[in-house]
């Protein structure tokens, strides 16, 4: 793939990414990551439970350091940033999706979605009109107003990506986004992620659902903290 | 390739009303917890105000009535003497007067051997508690030194000393069930009819004693029942600057066998001891006030440290939505600081509350005590800023990684 390598950096890099937690011995995680994803891409990682998957998301979104290797974003290394330039990467850069969706329960959807803005210093009344747009966009435009104790698990989970999609960040990473839905809402949810992949938002999702990745137009499997397989589509 | 560069400079930024807003948010989506916590601190700053302000209340009340009075009266008692006699002075005013011209006798309260009732229909017991006290024509003036009024009808002359009649005090006037002069009711004492000349105002501070006392004529009262020839009392006048010589010359001259049996002293003496005692009272009271107050400041640091547990999600969320350790710690002491203040606020209603309460219930003028209010909103800010900075430390240190996965 020689003819991408362009002045125009990959979105996101590892490069021998190690992940180690203290015991004795101490556990390798991960065992050296080396990952590409460019722009425009839908990615699915996809392993057993256990097998480093959260693990590899949290080095990708820099919600954690690697014990060794390096972690681009932009073409710019991030594992070396201090604290508070590492929160502007994630709040500017990056959108996350989590399995329990981390929900406010005092705010309406809207509210909720705005919280997306709420560290880049946006005044209220930006962040409630991107919010309602993003809503719109994953189809919750007649959810607006209400709290998340009165939305389906789907519902909360389209909420959770609108929030990720706000400010425009240059990926969006989801971790087991369906792990709590029922199979007909994790379809939809996956459809959602195709039609926003279509609008050209890059997106990595974390399943260890083998039949949910292959519909995915590039499946990276990981086994043991090793990058097993690193398929693109054929179709 | 361009790696290695260094990476754009994507700052996180929380606007000051959003650090509020958040803060606030975390408040009002626990409301039973919230009310619960700052209630602790409700208390304190309530009990701190209130007692001040009550204490205040009272002082400037006593300081009033030491004013009414005027300091020339002198009070000259038997004193607690080791015998029973002792609740008599030996000598009867006139002739104490003769020992100290400059004394100026203008009153003297007999006790009286005798029951009151209202009637002999009802027994004894139901009007237990009213003291029959007699005085002289040559009394007629008691209600100068006592600072007493009338509250209907008239307190005794020449002629009704002489009689069967008799001036209530408003607790004596209550059991009896003498509300007003109509009709002209009588009540009993000790089997003999008494015709209700008057009622006095109750006596708030000094003298309560005779609120529960019926007043009847010496002469009466000794043709009728058992009555002795000396005083309990005697009420006199000096001019203030014999007042200390007359001090030291009375309990001698009065009882030279037993000076230490005299007991005498000015009325607004008491009062000056109370202000004392008063303003000893209210600091301790206030410094229990500031250990609730410290224990309710714990109670937050507590209430914050199982928040911050509790909402681990919420902080791995807020940190991947940019926010740095810094703003996760800010949101943390505002929130312990808002919460506090709301408490502090709170009590200084309820305090304030309390004062006004009190003042009204009193009839004394409300003493709102500015400074403790004050006083009570900054500890609460300073308390609430100080219990949070612990729980803000452990939200902030908190890694991004460990708070956003899923609790096991
Ligand atoms: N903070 C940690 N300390 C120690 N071990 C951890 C920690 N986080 C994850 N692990 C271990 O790393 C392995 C991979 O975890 P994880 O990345 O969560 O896997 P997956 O998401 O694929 O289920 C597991 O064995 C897990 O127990
Ligand atoms: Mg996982």
């Amino acid at each position: 793939m020689s003819w991408r390598v362009t002045e125009v950096p990959a979105v996101l890099e590892l490069r021998g990414v190690t992940k180690s937690y203290d015991g004795d011995p101490p556990i390798e995680v991960l065992k050296g990551i080396d990952l590409t994803i460019e722009e425009g891409e839908l990615v699915a990682i996809v392993g057993p439970s256990g097998s480093g998957k959260s693990t590899l998301l949290n080095m990708m979104g820099a919600l954690d350091r690697p014990t060794s290797g390096d972690v681009l974003i932009d073409g710019a290394v991030v594992n070396g940033l201090g604290d508070s330039s590492l929160s502007g990467v994630r709040g500017r850069r990056l959108g996350f999706v989590f399995q329990q969706f981390h929900l406010l329960a005092g705010l309406t959807a809207t509210e909720n979605v705005a919280t997306g803005l709420l560290y880049h210093g946006s005044s209220a009344r930006e962040r409630k009109a991107q919010a309602r747009e993003a809503l719109t966009r994953v189809g919750l435009g007649h959810r607006l107003d209400q709290k998340p104790g009165k939305l389906s698990g789907g519902e909360r989970q389209r909420v959770a990506i609108a929030r990720a999609l706000l400010g425009d960040p240059a990926i969006v990473l989801a971790d087991e986004p369906t792990g709590n839905l029922d199979s007909t809402t994790t379809g939809e949810i996956v459809e959602l992620f195709l039609e926003l992949n279509q609008q050209g938002s890059t997106i990595v999702m974390i399943t260890h659902d083998p039949d949910l990745a292959r519909s995915m137009p590039r499946v990276v499997e990981i086994l043991d903290g090793e990058i097993r397989l690193d398929q693109v589509a054929t179709s | 390739m361009t790696e290695l560069a260094t990476a754009p400079n994507h700052r996180s930024r929380l606007r000051l009303v959003d650090v509020v807003s958040q803060a606030l948010l975390g408040l009002t989506s626990r409301k039973l917890r919230t009310a619960l916590t700052a209630l602790g601190i409700s208390i304190g700053i309530a009990s701190l105000i209130s007692i001040q302000g009550i204490t205040e209340a009272n002082q400037a009340e006593a300081r009033a009535e030491i004013d009414a009075l005027g300091s020339d009266f002198l009070f000259i008692t038997a004193g607690t003497g080791i015998t029973e006699e002792a609740e008599l002075l030996p000598y009867a005013p006139d002739m104490l007067e003769t020992h100290l011209d400059a004394l100026e006798y203008v009153a003297a309260l007999y006790p009286v051997d005798a029951r009151a009732r209202k009637n002999e229909l009802i027994p004894e017991v139901q009007t237990g508690g009213v003291t029959v006290s007699a005085i002289t024509s040559t009394g007629l003036d008691l209600l100068e030194p006592v600072n007493g009024s009338v509250a209907f009808g008239r307190f005794h002359d020449a002629t009704s000393v002489e009689v069967p009649g008799v001036v209530l005090g408003s607790l004596a006037a209550e059991r009896l069930g003498i509300r007003h002069l109509v009709g002209h009711p009588t009540i009993n004492i000790s089997g003999h009819q008494f015709a209700v000349i008057g009622v006095l105002n109750e006596f708030e501070t000094l003298n309560t004693d005779l609120n529960r006392t019926a007043i009847v004529g010496l002469s009466v009262a000794q043709e009728l029942f058992d009555t002795p020839d000396t005083p309990s009392a005697i009420y006199a006048q000096v001019q203030p600057e014999q007042l200390d010589e007359a001090r030291d010359l009375i309990p001698a001259q009065a009882n030279p066998a037993a000076p230490g049996e005299v007991a005498v002293s000015r009325p607004t003496e008491a009062l000056e001891i109370r202000e004392v005692i008063d303003e000893t009272f209210a600091r301790i009271l206030q410094a229990l006030a500031l250990i609730v107050l410290a224990v309710g400041g714990i109670g937050i640091a507590n209430i914050m440290v199982i928040s911050v547990i509790e909402r681990r999600g919420e902080i791995g969320l807020r940190r991947s939505l940019g926010a740095t350790r810094k703003h996760i710690a800010s949101q943390f002491v505002i929130e312990s600081t808002m919460l506090s203040l709301l408490g502090g606020v709170l009590g200084v209603v309820i305090g304030v509350g309390i004062v006004l309460g009190y003042a009204q219930y009193k009839s004394f003028a409300a003493v709102i005590p500015w400074y403790w209010l004050s006083v009570g909103v900054a500890a609460a800010f300073a308390l609430g800023a100080i219990a949070g900075l612990y729980p803000a430390w452990r939200a902030s240190r908190l890694e991004p990684a460990e708070a956003v996965r899923p609790a096991a």
